[in-house]
């Protein structure tokens, strides 16, 4: 069994729309991106964030540039109008998310 | 012309952004078009705090550098310049742009200002319609609400830019057009297509256009800027940005590339990085034109700094248009506090708990409070890993910051100031941010909802 962290593998870019949150990770090759599609599931991304997604999580894969696509509902406190949160607008999803680390026999 | 080419510039991606980039492609003539989107969702909320304050505000008001410093180079140098920075005042931006530019002697220039997407006036009449307005986040409706409107615009697709091109616009400030449509518009004008057609290769030129759009729409987010897959390798400057540049075929085919002399980079990382931003099924990209699928698209580095981009399909576009409606639902106040080492996260805490008990005593309550131990859990909040005693013990500060949902404007700075007296009452050595007990913030909430594209009624006017 061997340890993969996400951040030797990948980048992130996450966004907002109102209260949803995206989180785009980008694999760096096609062997990282193959890893991705099995392991990093949007019940981990879920389960990473804790009670910062109140909502679900949908993943959409994005074959042709090698990316996941995670959107993440009632996952700004709000929205960034009314969030309380310092990362309002969910810029850092991407750099909390690019923590993650999986098992891969 | 079998080979013309369209070169448009992503220059703008906020309401704030710096003129730089723009003023370098200008004074190189390095495109056709400058597109400058300035309107975020939130955006709109600020503006009509400024139109509140004065009518003839409203609009993104970096135009009034950029008709100073950046238009008339433009001018020379016969580059348009594609915006929505009039915002919710399209009209006084564009007498404001033409004030300007007549000090500086320059009186033959077309601008073009947009409008009807601003249904404020209407929405009391329309909450009265036999017409639900459901919340596209949780599903509520709008005449339910209770809140006091404080915006509301219809996003707005590309033909109306089509058109004012058409009519010799040279500067176009339009109100809540769709961001990535701004470059749709350019490109349905030099290459004449029919936005209206439901043929399959029109629809795939048109999805061509978001794409192209959607890369230049944050300005430097595409060429090296806010990305984390070129951070390890980065060879390159922030300052002096290069922002993106995509030279279009007749067929909608585009290479991305930046000016050569500026910061920055454009590889394939940074554009699937723009490409992943804010959206959501990238098979099903609504616009009001058109609905894309992002599944088979091209984007291949073909040189340096050079990345071909190509493949988007379209589908036909929705039956509605998204509005999105702000309310007035409140005021917050943040204030921070710091504590340097012995004891530092053990002081925070102690100051956080009489802080609570000093609330609990006051005769009014907030709606919610924010406690985040800067250092600590600041910005992941509960998400963030635990941290062990010794790494507690050895760091060197612990910032408290807290933040407030309250009713009144006024109570933020009460509640402030009912715990200054903590700086000589509480935990040792207490500081505080220079701007302590400042204003409250406005709360404006965004409501998104959809509606039929007949209640809409687009206007241009060239002054």
């Amino acid at each position: 069994m061997k340890t993969v962290k996400l951040i030797d593998i990948a980048a992130a870019r996450s966004g907002d729309k109102n209260n949803i949150c995206n989180i785009g990770v980008l694999a760096y090759n096609k062997e990282a991106y193959q890893l991705l599609k099995t392991h990093l599931t949007a019940e981990l991304v879920k389960q990473h964030f804790g009670s910062l997604i109140q909502g679900k999580v949908v993943r959409y894969e994005w074959d042709a540039i090698e990316s996941l696509n995670f959107v993440c509902f009632e996952a700004l406190d709000g929205g960034a109008s009314r969030s309380l949160r310092i990362d309002s607008l969910g810029k850092n999803f991407s750099s909390h998310l690019l923590r993650l680390e999986f098992n891969i026999t | 012309m079998k080979n013309k080419k369209i070169r448009i510039a992503g220059t703008q991606g906020f309401y704030g952004d710096s003129p730089m980039g723009a003023i370098m492609v200008a004074l190189e003539n390095a495109a056709d078009y400058l597109m400058h989107d300035a309107l975020a969702e939130l955006t709109l909320s600020i503006l009509q705090k400024d139109k509140l304050k004065d009518p003839k505000l409203g609009y993104a008001r970096d135009i009034e550098l950029h008709a100073a410093k950046l238009y008339p180079i433009c001018l020379a140098n016969k580059l348009k310049i594609v915006s929505n920075s009039g915002g919710l005042n399209p009209h006084s931006a564009a007498q404001k742009v033409k004030s300007i530019l007549a000090k500086k002697g320059i009186n033959n220039v077309k601008i073009a200002a947009i409008d009807g997407d601003d249904l404020l006036p209407e929405l009391e009449h329309l909450k009265q319609q036999n017409l639900p307005l459901l919340n596209l986040d949780n599903g509520t409706d709008y005449r339910d609400s209770e809140y006091a409107a404080t915006h509301a615009n219809v996003y707005l697709g590309a033909q109306c830019i089509k058109d004012a091109l058409q009519q010799g616009a040279q500067i176009i400030l339009a109100g809540r057009v769709a961001d990535p449509c701004l470059a749709l518009g350019i490109l349905a004008y030099e290459f004449d297509w029919d936005l209206e057609s439901k043929a399959q290769e029109s629809l795939d030129k048109m999805a061509q256009g978001i794409m192209i759009g959607h890369i230049l729409e944050c300005g430097g987010q595409a060429s090296g800027g806010n990305a984390y897959s070129e951070w390890k390798q980065r060879a390159y400057s922030f300052a002096h940005l290069g922002y993106p540049i995509a030279t279009v075929d007749q067929d909608g085919t585009a290479i991305i590339s930046k000016l050569k002399e500026a910061g920055g980079k454009v590889s394939r990382n940074t554009i699937r990085e723009q490409l992943v931003y804010e959206i959501h099924n990238p098979q099903e990209y609504i616009t009001p034109d058109v609905t894309v699928d992002f599944s088979a698209i091209e984007v291949e580095e073909i040189a340096e700094n050079e990345v071909r981009v190509k493949g988007a399909k379209g589908r036909l576009r929705p039956e509605q248009l998204k509005l999105c409606i702000g309310q007035m639902e409140g005021y917050m106040t943040e204030q921070l506090f710091y504590f340097s080492w012995p004891y530092a996260y053990q002081k925070a805490q102690a100051f956080v708990e009489a802080a609570q008990e000093t609330w609990a005593a006051l005769p009014f309550q907030y709606e919610a409070l924010r406690i985040n131990y800067l250092g600590i859990n600041g910005i992941h909040e509960s998400a963030a890993p635990s941290m062990t005693e010794k790494q507690i013990e050895a760091l060197n500060e612990v910032g408290v910051r807290m933040a407030f949902r309250h009713q009144k404007a006024a109570d933020g700075k009460r509640l402030i100031q009912s715990i200054v007296c903590l700086g000589l009452n509480g935990p040792p050595g207490m500081t505080a941010s220079m701007n302590w007990g400042k204003a409250a913030s406005l709360r404006l909430g965004l409501f998104p909802t959809l509606i039929p594209r007949d209640y809409v009624t687009i206007n241009i006017t060239i002054y």
